[in-house]
């Protein structure tokens, strides 16, 4: 399909590449305002939102980093909408955390142009801090990372990244494209009449897709997958019982760190810092009563599987809550096993399109009927 | 002062759903209810019915109230029914009505039971001892039972009576009873009553193996068994728990045939009736049979006429035989042989194949029906009045539950064999009529009892009282040690008096406890007693009387541990168990925050829209009660379809003048504003307080009403075709248009040689119409008769699908064979073919009988069209957010047990813009939907529950999951205030909001996760104190 913008850079420009062709989006008035990753004196790569097309000179979007998943930066900016136009540019566990949150109302792209980049994955940002301090550069990652070698200096791309079978996103306008596209070029990928659209205000032609694409992304993909499935496999088996679980999360200290990195956890207040789980002290002793001993923080394992109830449906594997846990706990392995299931139970995967239902939003008379017991 | 107006009581003689229906409509609006039954037990058929097709659940409770729940105890209704306005009187049969309109004297004659049903206990330690055997009426037969007997087995209380008949008087039921209620030689009672109108609701006598002599040459085998038989053989209370098995040896039966018209449609027999629910109650059968036996079960249906004629009906065959494989074979079976391996053999002809076939079934179902006539007459002779020529009771023309005397009513099957669904509407239908007849004589309602509601003190520190009933009366020997138990209640934090006392059901009971509480200092209470589902209101008032809040009181069934009554349990200790379940409840109890009923503003009028003949219909209804009505037609003119189109129908009615009259009647009375010319943009709202835009289509200008309650009565008309060369030739009609033009004679028939009709155009398909329209088939045979009497040469053929004359139409389907009219049934794989030749239509099609093609070039070729629903439904559903569904007629609340009623209260239906239906049917409706709307405009005071969902706005995001998920359209999302908005009196606290809502922004009040929590807690906890309450 002939819906591509070849975008060709020579080594060491692509950033500059991609800030011209967002100031001339900009400036010719294809959106108001630029969400994009964008380099910070000093403080690595962040997410930043631009209304002045003279200041995108600082964008890096390929940068491996993503200190907060953008679906909630994405929310923050479109819950309550300006109707300001505005590009976002968001690796595809964002955009399918951001899909889930427009179903549950708390964003809307009615005036974004959602562009997705391929990912080959993101450093844990003291990694990627040390990593820059080092002189690593977006485009020397995405080369190693792209002849199949992501480790650099001692650290590598998270866990979740490696077992990532979404490199790259779907349900957006426009895609952002390296993976297949040989070592020099760029190319652009309209998927929408928006993103047309937007490619022809912007004067950007269109062409031939590149032809290694295809079969690059599906190798890559199936690479992922398989990794993915070892890492299932590997979790299964080291969590068998309510006791490993335990262990599993024998260090939580109710930081709630992983709730508030997690882009799909939406609640305004959870309901782990409501009263309800303001205890009396006769209730400490009562549970103390009952085994001779309590270990606190009490309420750790309920609170991780309230979460989980919560949000497994949702879950997009992006991996965040590990990376948010001061105490190194694995958490991503556990939901994304457990969401893998439950989003089967429903047929559903969490920010695979805007049309399907969320599951258990819709009131069925017969639902579930081997678990729930319900007979005839 | 002047003397006391007697309190309007009403007499329903028959309590199967019908009847309670009617029962529960008049007793919410305050007038008193006797409601009687024949038999020993309540509930009628549907007593032994565990499924309902189209869900293929039970759904009896579904009839209960939904707002004001806190005043109705909520319970299954297989158990029983309790109201407080409803006197039950099973065992009870009418021996004489005497007297005028409004001033009935009844006689009742009350068969003795031998047992004080009010003292027994219900375990059955008689029915141990019993010696005697014989077979059990609930189960067919199919098992045995005792002398003394539970007549339901799943009833609670349990109504045990001895069967005086199969009796031998041992007397060792006596001697066993721990009670001592049992009286072997009580009398039957009479008694005389004052009633001021009286709704008949006796049902019809069933067609069965036993009496009938046609019906004898079947029974070959206990293998042939009735369909209501097979019910209780499927039944998971029933004969083998609910697997299938042969009765005769109980081996698992695979193969199972249906025979329909078993007694019915036999003229021969003087049968001339279809008994209307047979073919949807057996495609239910063979559904279920496959679902509860397995895959490799094989159900076969053999029928005449698969008469699928209601709403959604259609749909479900096609599911029974796409999805559940179940076979239908068009054959009338002659008979049924026994094997000597047990097996039944049975011969048909497949018309398809154009073969006989012998099949071996291991069970054969007869689909039995109705028997009217007899007991029709009985009735007529107890109330003083002839039966008409059919042999039914004289009623209205048009009010199919309106006796032809004053203030006598009827409802249910003793209109003919009705579905549920009509069981209800009738129902409804004739309480609203009983309703529309008391407010014109000199009756009062009952006075509720107003207690003021105490002042809630949840902001104290929990101090609870614990009352606990001893139940000595009804448990000689309790297996608990109450003392023990009291003893060990005390020492827990929070409670503040543990009182014993003994039968709390008891008025000295009752007196004491108040006497009690009213000293004490505590300020929540939990009582201890039985059946809280019986006694929750009275003990409720109680505890208002004595200065507890009702929310700051919790009732315990302590009856199920103390009696082990409902379940037999592993632990021998009851007075642990009971301990336990106690203090779970006090840790409930003690985080219970006050809440309040609201007493909802209501504005006592009535919006309809559709000024039809159902609108006008139930726009007077109400209007004759006092109720002011906005009546809004989009036309200029009233009457709707039938009224304005339809001159005159098969059974004599007149519907244009019938709509005269009634315009008349509506333009006259005080109460009904009429708005032509106008239709509704949008509504908000809830019960009580809705108010509505509409558009002056004339004017082009909107304005508002307001209103308390609204009915749907949008309507429908001819469907349209552009099948069959339709609108190509000009002797090509549909049946509306033949009609038009044999009444105004521009139609002359008079020459012409052949007239063919085609059924079912463009309907019963699945990209079409995917329903049966209810009155083609007749309007047919009208049509066609018409033809005949003014044409007798005249060659009448009418290709059809399934004839749907049910219920007693089906005697014009024999008139019109009789008067040579020729049917010929075609499949939908195989429709006939219309080609134009010369402009003429010619016709082909196959014959079933010979198997061969035909053509006929005919005079005239009429189509039946059908009924398409108003293209505005989608509109006026859009404006009330009220669901249409894909042919684009209404969704009621439940399409059995709330025909007339939406999910959101305080919306009705009625008439076409509910399903295709004739003219008496949608009357019927329009009266149920009045009535339901009269129920809250009234002017009594309704409250919402204590219990409902809440928004806790500071944190909720809005993302209206709890919208979305709501099954009954309680919550909304406000734009304008941009909240989520909880409709309380639609709003049945069934939690899914909360199961939803993440983070508790939408709770039930009074279930709040710290609560639950503190429950699971409580039964988690190992207590030290538990061992010393021993």
């Amino acid at each position: 399909m002939a819906n591509f913008t070849k975008l060709s850079f020579k080594k060491g420009e692509l950033n500059q590449k991609l800030a011209d062709l967002f100031k001339g989006m900009m400036e010719k008035g294809v959106v108001d305002a630029l969400l994009a990753p964008m380099i910070q004196p000093k403080r690595g790569v962040m997410l930043t939102l631009v209304t002045d097309p003279s200041l995108v000179g600082a964008i890096d979007p390929f940068a491996p980093v993503v200190p907060v998943n953008g679906a909630r930066i994405a929310s923050s900016i479109t819950g309550k909408p300006s109707g300001r136009k505005t590009a976002m540019v968001l690796r595809s566990c964002e955009i399918r955390a951001l899909v889930e949150l427009c179903k549950l109302k708390q964003a809307h792209l009615d005036d974004v142009l959602l562009i997705g980049m391929d990912c080959l994955g993101r450093y844990e940002n003291l990694d990627f801090i040390k990593l820059r301090a080092e002189g690593q550069s977006s485009e020397a990652f995405i080369e190693k990372a792209l002849a199949g070698n992501t480790e650099s200096g001692g650290c590598d791309v998270s866990g979740a990244c490696k077992i990532c079978e979404f490199p790259v996103a779907d349900n957006v306008d426009l895609r952002l494209c390296i993976i297949g596209t040989g070592s020099d070029a760029l190319y652009i990928e309209s998927l929408t009449p928006k993103g047309d659209k937007a490619l022809e205000t912007a004067g950007l032609g269109i062409g031939e897709a590149p032809a290694g694409r295809e079969a690059a992304v599906q190798q890559l993909v199936k690479k992922r997958k398989d990794a993915c499935d070892a890492a299932f496999a590997q979790y299964r088996e080291s969590t068998p019982s309510v006791d490993a679980l335990e262990d599993r999360l024998a260090n939580c200290i109710n930081c709630y760190n992983c709730r508030v990195a997690c882009p799909v956890c939406y609640c305004k207040e959870c309901v782990f810092v409501t009263d309800t789980f303001r205890h009396n002290g006769d209730q400490y002793m009562g549970w103390a009563d009952t085994f001779g001993t309590l270990k606190m923080p009490t309420d750790t394992i309920f609170y991780h599987l309230t979460r989980m109830s919560h949000m497994s449906l949702f879950c997009v594997g992006c991996g965040q809550c590990t990376s948010a846990c001061p105490n190194s706990i694995d958490l991503m392995p556990m939901f994304k096993a457990v969401a893998q299931k439950t989003q089967a139970r429903f047929d559903y995967q969490a920010g695979r399109s805007h049309e399907e239902k969320q599951p258990l939003t819709v009131f069925e008379n017969d639902e579930l009927v081997e678990v729930t017991g319900q007979i005839k | 002062m002047a003397e006391k107006k007697p309190t309007g009581t009403v007499l329903v003689a028959g309590a199967g759903v019908s009847g309670i229906k009617a029962a529960i409509e008049l007793a919410e609006i305050g007038y008193k209810v006797l409601l009687t039954d024949a038999s020993p037990q309540i509930g009628g058929i549907l007593a032994k019915l565990d499924n309902q097709f189209p869900t293929d659940h039970c759904g009896m409770c579904r009839m209960l109230p939904l707002v004001g729940r806190e005043y109705a105890s909520q319970y299954c209704m297989r158990k029983g029914l309790y109201h407080e306005n409803i006197e039950i009187l099973p065992f009870t049969e009418l021996k004489s009505v005497e007297g005028d309109a409004g001033n009935y004297t009844i006689e009742l004659l009350q068969k003795a039971r031998y047992i004080d049903t009010d003292k027994c206990n219900g375990l059955g330690e008689c029915i141990k001892v019993c010696p005697v055997e014989v077979g059990d009426e609930f189960n067919h037969g199919l098992t045995k039972r005792k002398a003394v007997y539970k007549p339901v087995p799943h009833n609670t209380p349990q109504m045990l009576l001895i069967d005086m008949a199969a009796c031998t008087k041992c007397g060792e039921c006596v001697k066993v009873c721990p009670t001592n209620v049992i009286n072997l030689e009580a009398e039957d009672e009479l008694s005389t009553r004052q009633v001021h109108a009286i709704i008949l609701a006796s049902g019809v006598k069933l067609y069965n193996l036993e009496e009938f002599e046609d019906a004898k040459s079947w029974a070959v085998s206990p293998d042939v068994v009735s369909s209501l038989a097979f019910e209780r053989i499927i039944s998971g209370s029933g004969t083998f728990d609910g697997t299938i098995k042969r009765p005769s040896d109980g081996k698992a039966a695979k193969k199972i045939a249906w025979i329909q018209c078993m007694g019915s449609r036999n003229r021969r027999q003087k049968r001339d009736y279809c008994s209307s629910i047979c073919c949807m109650f057996a495609l239910k059968e063979a559904v279920l049979a496959k679902e509860k036996g397995g895959d490799d079960v094989e159900t076969t249906i053999f029928y005449m006429d698969m008469r699928t004629f209601g709403k959604d009906f259609y749909q479900y065959y096609e599911k029974a035989v796409d999805e559940h494989g179940v076979k239908l074979i068009r054959c009338r079976v002659q008979g049924v042989m026994l094997n000597p391996d047990k097996s039944l053999s049975m011969r048909y002809f497949d018309s398809e194949t154009q073969e006989f076939f012998v099949v071996d079934y291991d069970m054969v179902v007869l689909s039995t029906g109705q028997v009217p006539y007899e007991t029709h007459k009985k009735l007529a002779d107890l109330l003083h009045v002839a039966i008409n020529a059919q042999g039914l009771l004289p009623t209205d023309p048009y009010e199919k539950v309106k006796l032809i005397k004053p203030g006598m009513f009827l409802c249910g099957s003793l209109m003919g064999l009705t579905d549920l669904s009509e069981a209800i509407s009738s129902g409804i239908a004739a309480a609203g009529q009983v309703s529309r007849f008391l407010s014109g004589i000199d009756v009062t309602l009952l006075e509720e009892e107003e207690i003021p509601e105490p002042t809630a003190k949840d902001r104290d520190e929990p101090l609870i009282s614990i009352v606990l009933c001893k139940c000595s009366e009804k448990a000689k020997e309790s297996s608990v040690d109450f003392n023990a138990l009291g003893a060990g209640l005390k020492k827990l934090n929070s409670v503040g008096e543990v009182n014993i006392i003994d039968m709390v059901c008891s008025d000295e009971g009752k007196q004491t406890v108040l006497d009690l509480l009213s000293k004490s200092k505590c300020n929540r209470l939990l009582i201890g007693a039985c059946h809280p589902f019986m006694y929750r209101k009275s003990l409720k008032n109680l505890a208002k009387k004595a200065g507890f809040s009702a929310s700051l009181f919790e009732i315990i069934d302590l009856s199920s541990i103390v009696h082990k009554g409902f379940f037999e349990s592993e632990t021998k200790d009851q007075t642990r168990l009971a301990y336990n379940e106690i203090r779970a409840v006090i840790e409930n109890l003690k985080l219970k925050p006050a809440l309040h009923v609201e007493t909802l503003p209501i504005n006592p009028a009535a919006l309809v829209v559709g000024g039809g003949i159902a609108g006008m219909h139930a726009a007077f209804s109400l209007a004759q009660r006092g109720v002011k009505v906005h009546l809004v037609e989009k036309s200029d003119t009233l009457g709707g379809y039938a009224g304005t189109k339809i001159e005159h129908t098969i059974d004599g009615l007149t519907p244009i003048s019938m709509a005269k009259d009634l315009t008349i009647k509506v333009l006259e009375h005080k109460h009904i504003t009429l708005y032509k010319n106008c239709e509704v943009v949008a509504t908000q709202g809830s019960l009580g307080a809705f108010e509505t835009k509409i558009r002056d289509l004339a004017k082009e200008e909107n304005f508002y009403l307001n209103h308390g309650a609204a009915i749907i009565a949008t309507g429908g008309h001819e469907g349209v075709t552009a099948e069959y060369e339709y609108g190509n030739s000009d002797q090509i009609l549909t049946q509306a248009e033949l009609k038009d033009g044999l009444t105004t004679g521009e139609i002359d028939v008079g020459e012409a040689e052949t007239i063919v009709m085609i059924q079912c155009v463009g309907s019963r398909q699945k990209d079409g119409r995917e329903y049966c329209s209810r009155i083609c088939c007749i309007g047919a045979i009208a049509n066609a008769l018409t033809i005949k009497e003014k044409n007798p040469e005249a060659r009448v053929f009418i290709l059809y699908r399934d004839v749907m004359t049910y219920g007693f139409a089906e005697q014009y389907y024999t008139q019109a064979r009789l008067a040579g009219i020729i049917f010929v049934s075609y499949s939908l794989e195989n429709k006939p073919k219309v080609e134009l030749k010369d402009g003429s239509p010619v016709i082909t099609f196959t014959e079933p009988v010979l198997n061969s093609e035909m053509q006929l070039s005919p005079d005239y070729l009429i189509l039946s069209t059908g009924v398409d629903a108003e293209a505005s439904n989608r509109d006026v559903g859009k404006a009330f957010s009220l669901p249409v569904n894909g042919d684009g007629f209404f969704v009621e609340a439940d399409s059995k047990w709330r025909p007339v009623e939406f999910l959101k209260v305080g919306l009705y239906v009625a008439g076409v813009a509910h399903s295709p239906m004739t003219l008496k049917d949608a009357i019927l409706q329009a009266e149920a939907a009045a009535h339901k709307t009269y129920a809250y405009l009234s002017g009594r005071k309704i409250h919402t529950a204590h219990v409902i969902s809440k928004v806790h706005h500071a944190i909720c995001v809005k993302c209206q999951r709890c919208v979305d998920i709501c099954p009954y359209g309680a919550r909304s999302y406000d734009e304008v205030l941009d909240r989520i908005i909880v409709d309380g009196a639609t709003c049945q606290a069934c939690g899914m909001c909360g199961v939803a809502c993440q983070n508790n922004a939408a709770e039930i009040m009074g279930f709040s996760d710290k609560q639950i929590m503190a429950v699971i807690d409580a039964r988690l906890y190992r207590d030290p104190v538990a061992t010393t309450a021993q």
